[in-house]
């Protein structure tokens, strides 16, 4: 047990936490604005697909990086388009966002790299103590948002399209405006997000290497009562339950069966939203348009 | 859990060639001699696992170089896709392959749909007239892994990385622990599974993981989970060893990789091929091992002296004879006895193959 409580169970805990922060984040700011994105799991997909295909391209992981955020944005676009401006069924067009992630992806890594599995490797973008610089900056990220969210007039704007977007209207809030500013920021994050499983933790990309994440980011949002510290936490608590599991299943003679501990991070979850989510609930908007703009 | 997958149309790679338009007219017109049409469907994992998957499609490829058929693989996104697949493959093919052990159940349904079309299926056993099974004795080569992990180990720990505990992994654990604790009784042995084979960054994390609590040989049968345990290895440098499953990863990290466990599955689907090609397909089960040439440790780092290889040729030469028997489950390996390096029994040379 001495090798359980270790550094190295913190790092992996900040390691595994990191895209769900990102994505979280994005995914928050976007449900705030009265847009509801569950195409999270696709924007991160796209984000760490061409951020591995930026980077093979240019030579640079940090171009990659760029390329990999500018591509999640344009899917984000396509999500803000469909949902605010066509006003689709906002969870028909993120399914739609997250189909359209999977097929291209996999279409691209075979034509590029003429393996359906996965790309090459790249250049992976720098370390700092045995983890990748976009974790600092994920942690970065929160009080921006909560200050942004909180203390700032766009920020309390932003809100008022998400509780109630006929009154925003009314009051002269260019709401299309700012939830198409919202998506696109949520594609922003989702994009690092997914460029952190590329070319931060790994150094390649591999089909559907997301692997469900968007969801937990999704899940974070709703555990963290659409609050940027509430998102942290939760995105903490679910890579701690993944970070745990691992070091558990990794200690000679841990006392509990690496069956049992691979459900761990499942029940953590059945937990938490057993405990905290009743009394939650999101932004009376969510989903719902104005009549006029 | 809260996954969103494609239930897409497979993508049809390898070889170029076109799937037979007419399933039907292409089906009336064989004869034994004729070119056939042979039709793979991979699990989840897909082509590119750079484990298993790949190993059935180069044996494939090479049926197609060398036999003149007319090879297609239909990659499985989803477990939903299996009989999809299948159905598609025994509709448009005369043989049609399950790769892996997931595929069983939709082998065993689509086989009975289609008396009349020929099945191979790999690590799992249908058991039909018109399917051929391919098992292996995955825990003699495991069992070689893990003697050689612990001849090499210098910490005395050691680990295993393992995707999800089907029997073929299970197989690769038992064998390893069984060959580990052969070498060195006292060993620590880690072992892990990512509960998925196609997560490299949770196989990274968990390799990682073993390293830093103190493993440095880890034995990774993760299909493309497994490559992360490369990763993982490169990042901590020079001490740190990888044994691959399946097929020689040397690729992934030249210099991590200790051994691989070598799974004879291009020759086991190459042979499957034949045998429908030259019309002599018979179902039933062939169980490769050693003996066989179907499973054996290979790719040993050239750093490795012959103090240890020729404790792990007595070893391998012991099994092929029937002298240790590895352990397949967690029944036979509490009741294995231990057998170690000095007192490997001897054994009549088998025959040159």
């Amino acid at each position: 047990m001495d090798h359980f409580f270790t550094l190295d169970l913190l790092t992996r805990i900040l390691r595994m936490s990191t895209p769900l922060i990102f994505a979280a984040l994005g995914g928050l700011i976007c449900e705030r604005s009265g847009v509801i994105n569950i195409a999270l799991e696709g924007l991160m997909l796209i984000g760490a697909f061409f951020a591995v295909a930026g980077t093979y391209w240019t030579g640079s992981p940090w171009l990659g990086l760029i390329i990999g955020v500018l591509c999640a944005m344009a899917g984000a676009m396509i999500h803000a388009v469909w949902s605010i401006s066509i006003r689709g069924d906002q969870i028909v067009v993120g399914t739609a966002v997250n189909l359209i992630a999977l097929g291209l992806t996999a279409f691209l890594v075979q034509s590029i790299w003429g393996t359906a599995g996965g790309s090459d490797r790249v250049t992976s973008l720098p370390k700092l103590g045995g983890m990748s610089i976009l974790v600092p900056v994920a942690f970065v990220f929160v009080p921006i948002v909560a200050f942004v969210l909180f203390r700032t007039k766009q920020g309390l704007r932003l809100q008022a399209c998400g509780e109630h977007p006929q009154a925003s209207v009314s009051a002269g809030i260019d709401i299309t405006r700012y939830r198409y500013s919202a998506v696109l920021t949520s594609g922003l994050l989702a994009g690092l997000g997914g460029a952190y499983l590329s070319i931060g933790n790994l150094n390649y990309f591999t089909l559907d290497m997301t692997n469900g994440r968007g969801f937990i980011a999704l899940a974070a949002v709703i555990l963290g009562g659409w609050n940027p510290w509430g998102a942290l936490a939760a995105a903490l608590l679910f890579g701690a339950a993944e970070g745990i599991q691992i070091q558990g299943q990794s200690t000679p003679g841990f006392p509990i069966s690496s069956d049992l501990l691979v459900t761990l991070p499942y029940i953590v979850t059945l937990i938490a939203i057993t405990l905290f989510v009743k009394a939650r609930s999101g932004p009376a908007g969510l989903g719902k348009h104005a009549t006029t703009s | 859990m809260l996954t969103s997958r494609l239930n897409r149309r497979q993508l049809v790679i390898a070889g170029g060639a076109a799937v037979a338009a007419t399933p039907l007219l292409s089906r009336l017109s064989v004869s034994a001699q004729d070119s056939i049409t042979v039709t793979m469907v991979t699990d989840t994992a897909g082509i590119g696992d750079q484990s298993f998957n790949d190993m059935a499609n180069a044996g494939g490829l090479r049926a197609q170089d060398e036999l003149g058929i007319t090879f297609n693989v239909l990659e499985s996104q989803t477990a939903a896709d299996y009989v999809r697949n299948l159905t598609d493959a025994a509709e448009s093919s005369d043989m049609s392959i399950g790769v892996g052990f997931l595929l069983t159940d939709a082998l065993a349904e689509v086989a009975a749909q289609y008396p009349d079309g020929k099945f191979a299926l790999i690590d799992s056993v249908v058991e039909a007239d018109n399917v051929v099974n391919f098992l292996f004795r995955e825990q003699e080569g495991a069992f070689l892994a893990g003697a050689i992990a612990a001849l090499v180990s210098k910490t005395g720990q050691i680990g295993f990385v393992g995707g999800i505990r089907i029997p073929p992994v299970m197989r690769y654990e038992v064998g390893y622990v069984a060959g580990a604790k052969s070498v060195n009784p006292d060993i620590q042995i880690a072992i892990a599974y990512a509960d998925d084979f196609e997560n490299p960054d949770k196989g990274k994390e968990l390799t990682l993981a073993q390293y830093n609590n103190g493993a440095d040989v880890v034995h990774a049968a993760a299909g493309r989970t497994g490559v992360g345990a490369f990763d993982a290895a490169l990042e901590k440098g020079e001490g740190f060893w990888v044994i691959a499953a399946d097929k020689d990863q040397a690729h992934l990290g030249p210099d991590a990789q200790l051994a691989a466990v070598i799974k004879g599955i291009d020759t086991a689907v190459f042979d499957g091929i034949k045998s429908a090609q030259d019309g002599t397909f018979v179902g039933g089960i062939h169980n490769l091992g050693i003996a066989d040439d179907g499973m054996g440790l290979g790719a040993i780092h050239a750093s490795i002296g012959a103090d240890v290889t020729d404790v792990i040729d007595a070893y391998s030469a012991a099994i092929a004879g029937g002298a240790i028997v590895p352990p397949v489950d967690d029944d036979t390996l509490a009741a294995f006895e231990l057998v170690s390096p000095d007192a490997i029994p001897a054994v009549e040379a088998t025959p040159a193959s």
